[in-house]
């Protein structure tokens, strides 16, 4: 098990800190048409900030909520990505064309901006379970009901 | 003098990125230690995305973002934002490298408790 | 939805790949059906794309609705279809006899197993398919680290042989990453059909021709010529018995296929024998592979090693054949490449049985399995009938259509060369039978039970695709040619 950190002030800092961490994340994936960013990075920060969690208040930590999504949702994003992708092709137009995506009220330019924005969102899911999941298979405190989960 | 600062000296990004990826190279072929060839590895990726990202810029040119889609766009005045592109999807390729690389050389040490190759070699026969 | 089917064929095995861990979450064994149900889907998919590309001509398939030179652009051709039918069919076979195996000793690990499986195919899929030199990159990468993690599933030594590929795989994928670096600053675009156009006036440029010569060396270190092969025997033969027969067929020779792309339809043949003669020493290189590979596997005891080594052999002769400089050459080197996928298939087929069934892992220890297994006898003769090059199975025809280009061309080293590598390999061969076959008896294994059903069909499977393509060799060599012929010939 990932003890918790003694010090009370790494805990209150950490309680101030990581909740802007993750909203700075949720703001660089948005505006990854705009300005530099994207899912890569946005999911980089989220997971970074899942990490520094673990690290400052131990696992099992809010009943384990961490753990349980981190081994349960891998590939989750990446469907979400090949999911808007394959469902252009459903709706008649070539893969990953989301001009194709039926959305009401929306031209062609904005539904292509809706297509990305959801793949990166998509991504960004990924990449952060991803990471978690490095960190708890790198860590050598994996033992318990955790191993048995990852197989290992 | 002069040679030096025609030849060597004109594109300072090229000399910086050969200086990078030869030293990576070097250290990631001769090197005994498996972390210090992961050091080497991240080197040698490093110099190619500098390489890449440093063929974008142009003097005097901006951030590739418009601001307004009024004005007719001038190609000239951007930076190609292309490279850039580009080095997103091999900076992501080298990270997850990278993660099999470090899985692998823990796996390794849980094993045997050693990264010196020699003795890798060693302790495996 | 034909028009749609290059994207359906990379998509198909992503997604399995992609939900195959959910799947084992709930149920574990369901996996390895999972697997195959989409593999055959796959493989009835590439035979319509290639039903189509016959009748229609080639489909070119911009990603995103995006059109190049801006766009990244697919195209689904006779070469490329080809390429897809012969890995489809093959990745089916294999994750067909992988499923014993890894239910005995990988059962714990199966979900992850096949999922990476899957993004293998599915990368070797995105390879063979692209138009764009970078997505090329892309899927390279993702090829050898699923090829990496693959390797090192078995643990032990298996660990070590997967860090020392993984440190030369990156030197050839960033060497790769170098070249089309180079060639981008040279002419600003990555489209394979752009370049084509644009670099005919640029061959003075040291760019241009560092650049190429990066990529070769790149795809060169993936497809294990020599001497870039130093990482290839002790992956092979460290790797798990049931998933090397899918490493050692199709890693090696779909970058074959890459570099096969690149010099024939981005530079073209009136080009790479005489202005930018890549061809030429390529050729050289090649002949040396050939026999460099079948003296190093001359001396190895261990017997996956051994078929390694004839593995990098017959690399290297697709190499000289493809570089000969006419179109039966390169016909043969085509066609040697599909036979030699299922060749190795065969070969390391043979190898897992013996290994995890009988306990054989070394040469001196065959004699042990004199008339335990008909089936297994049977794909190794004709394997190995077909590694030599003797009639009627599919390697012979091929080294005949070789033998014939460098006639053609008046090729009397490569001649020479094929003449060699011939018999060494029966050299390395006649070691195995001789110990199978002629060895006076010694102790048979009385305790070891029959082979399961999948690894004989695989076998059985190898064993009647070898002899095909012995049969129907002038089919397919006339289609090579007409079909899939880059152009320009």
């Amino acid at each position: 098990m990932i003890q918790s950190h003694d010090s009370l002030v790494v805990q209150t800092l950490g309680r101030l800190v990581i909740p802007v961490i993750q909203l700075y994340s949720v703001y660089v994936l948005f505006h990854s048409q705009f300005g530099p960013g994207g899912g890569f990075v946005g999911g980089v920060l989220f997971g970074a900030s899942m990490v520094l969690t673990l690290l400052i208040f131990g696992a099992g930590h809010a009943n384990g909520l961490i753990e349980q999504m981190a081994f349960r949702a891998d590939g989750l994003g990446l469907l979400l990505f090949l999911g808007v992708g394959t469902l252009c092709i459903f709706f008649g137009e070539l893969f990953f064309d989301y001009a194709a995506l039926q959305l009401p009220g929306f031209d062609p330019a904005s539904r292509r901006s809706f297509g990305i924005v959801v793949t990166q969102i998509g991504v960004a899911m990924d990449i952060s379970v991803v990471t978690v999941l490095i960190f708890f298979c790198l860590s050598p405190e994996l033992e318990g009901s955790w191993k048995n989960e990852l197989g290992a | 003098m002069n040679w030096v600062l025609e030849t060597v000296l004109r594109r300072p990004n090229f000399l910086a990125f050969i200086l990078l990826f030869l030293f990576g190279l070097h250290i990631m072929v001769a090197d005994k230690h498996l972390i210090r060839k992961l050091i080497g590895m991240y080197l040698v990726q490093t110099g190619l995305m500098l390489f890449f990202i440093t063929q974008g810029v142009k003097t005097g040119s901006t951030v590739p973002i418009l601001l307004t889609s009024e004005l007719p766009v001038q190609p000239a005045a951007y930076a190609n934002p292309i490279p850039a592109a580009l080095m997103l999807t091999a900076i992501v390729v080298g990270v997850a490298t990278l993660g099999v690389a470090f899985a692998l050389v823990i796996s390794i040490y849980r094993q045997y408790q050693t990264l010196e190759e020699d003795e890798l070699v060693r302790k495996m026969q | 939805m034909r028009l749609n089917l290059p994207a359906l064929l990379f998509v198909i095995p992503f997604l399995t790949a992609v939900a195959l861990p959910l799947i084992g979450l709930f149920r574990k064994h369901w996996c390895w059906s999972v697997a195959l149900a989409s593999l055959s889907m796959m493989h009835v998919m590439s035979l319509m794309a290639f039903n189509h590309t016959l009748e229609m001509g080639p489909i070119r398939y911009p990603l995103g609705g995006w059109l190049p030179p801006i766009g990244i652009e697919w195209r689904l051709d006779g070469f490329s279809g080809l390429a897809m039918v012969l890995i489809s069919l093959v990745a089916l076979v294999a994750v067909v006899y992988a499923g014993p195996g890894v239910r005995t000793t990988l059962a714990h690990k199966a979900a992850h197993l096949y999922t990476l499986v899957m993004l293998l195919i599915s990368a070797l899929t995105g390879m063979v398919m692209t138009a764009d030199l970078f997505n090329l990159f892309v899927f390279l990468e993702v090829t050898a680290l699923t090829g990496y993690a693959l390797v090192a599933v078995a643990g032990g030594r298996a660990m070590l042989a997967a860090f020392r590929y993984l440190i030369l795989g990156t030197i050839g994928a960033s060497f790769y990453l170098l070249g089309v670096g180079y060639l981008y600053a040279a002419t600003g675009t990555l489209n394979m059909a752009d370049l084509a156009e644009k670099l005919p006036g640029l061959w003075g440029s040291t760019a241009v021709l560092t650049g190429l010569v990066f990529i070769i060396i790149g795809l060169g270190i993936k497809m294990a010529l020599v001497p870039l092969h130093g990482w290839l025997p002790d992956a092979y033969a460290h790797a798990p018995e049931a998933i090397s027969p899918l490493l050692a067929s199709l890693i090696t020779k779909v970058a074959l296929v890459a570099l096969a792309r690149i010099m024939f339809w981005i530079l073209g043949p009136d080009v790479i024998w005489d202005e930018v003669p890549v061809m030429v020493y390529l050729g050289w290189i090649g002949a040396i592979a050939t026999l460099a590979g079948a003296f190093l596997a001359l001396s190895e005891q261990n017997i996956r090693r051994t078929f390694a080594y004839g593995g990098i052999s017959h690399v290297g002769l697709v190499v000289m054949g493809i570089s000969l400089g006419n179109l039966t050459g390169f016909a043969g080197g085509i066609f040697y490449l599909m036979t030699d996928a299922v060749m190795q298939l065969g070969l390391f087929f043979v190898a897992g049985a013996m290994a995890s069934h009988y306990g054989v892992r070394e040469v001196a220890e065959v004699a042990h399995l004199r008339g335990r297994t008909p089936w297994m006898t049977a794909a190794l003769i004709v394997t190995a009938l077909s590694m030599v090059g003797i009639p009627p199975t599919g390697g012979f025809f091929g080294k005949w259509y070789i033998l014939m280009g460098a006639l053609e061309m008046k090729n009397y080293v490569a001649v020479g060369v094929i003449i060699l590598g011939t018999v060494l390999t029966l050299a390395y061969f006649v070691r195995i039978l001789e110990k199978m076959f002629v060895e006076g008896s010694t102790v048979t294994r009385q305790d070891a039970s029959d082979l399961p059903w999948e690894m004989r069909f695989g076998m059985g499977t190898v064993t009647a695709g070898l002899l095909l393509f012995g049969i129907f060799s002038d089919p397919v060599i006339s289609f090579i040619r007409t079909v899939a012929a880059p152009p320009g010939f």
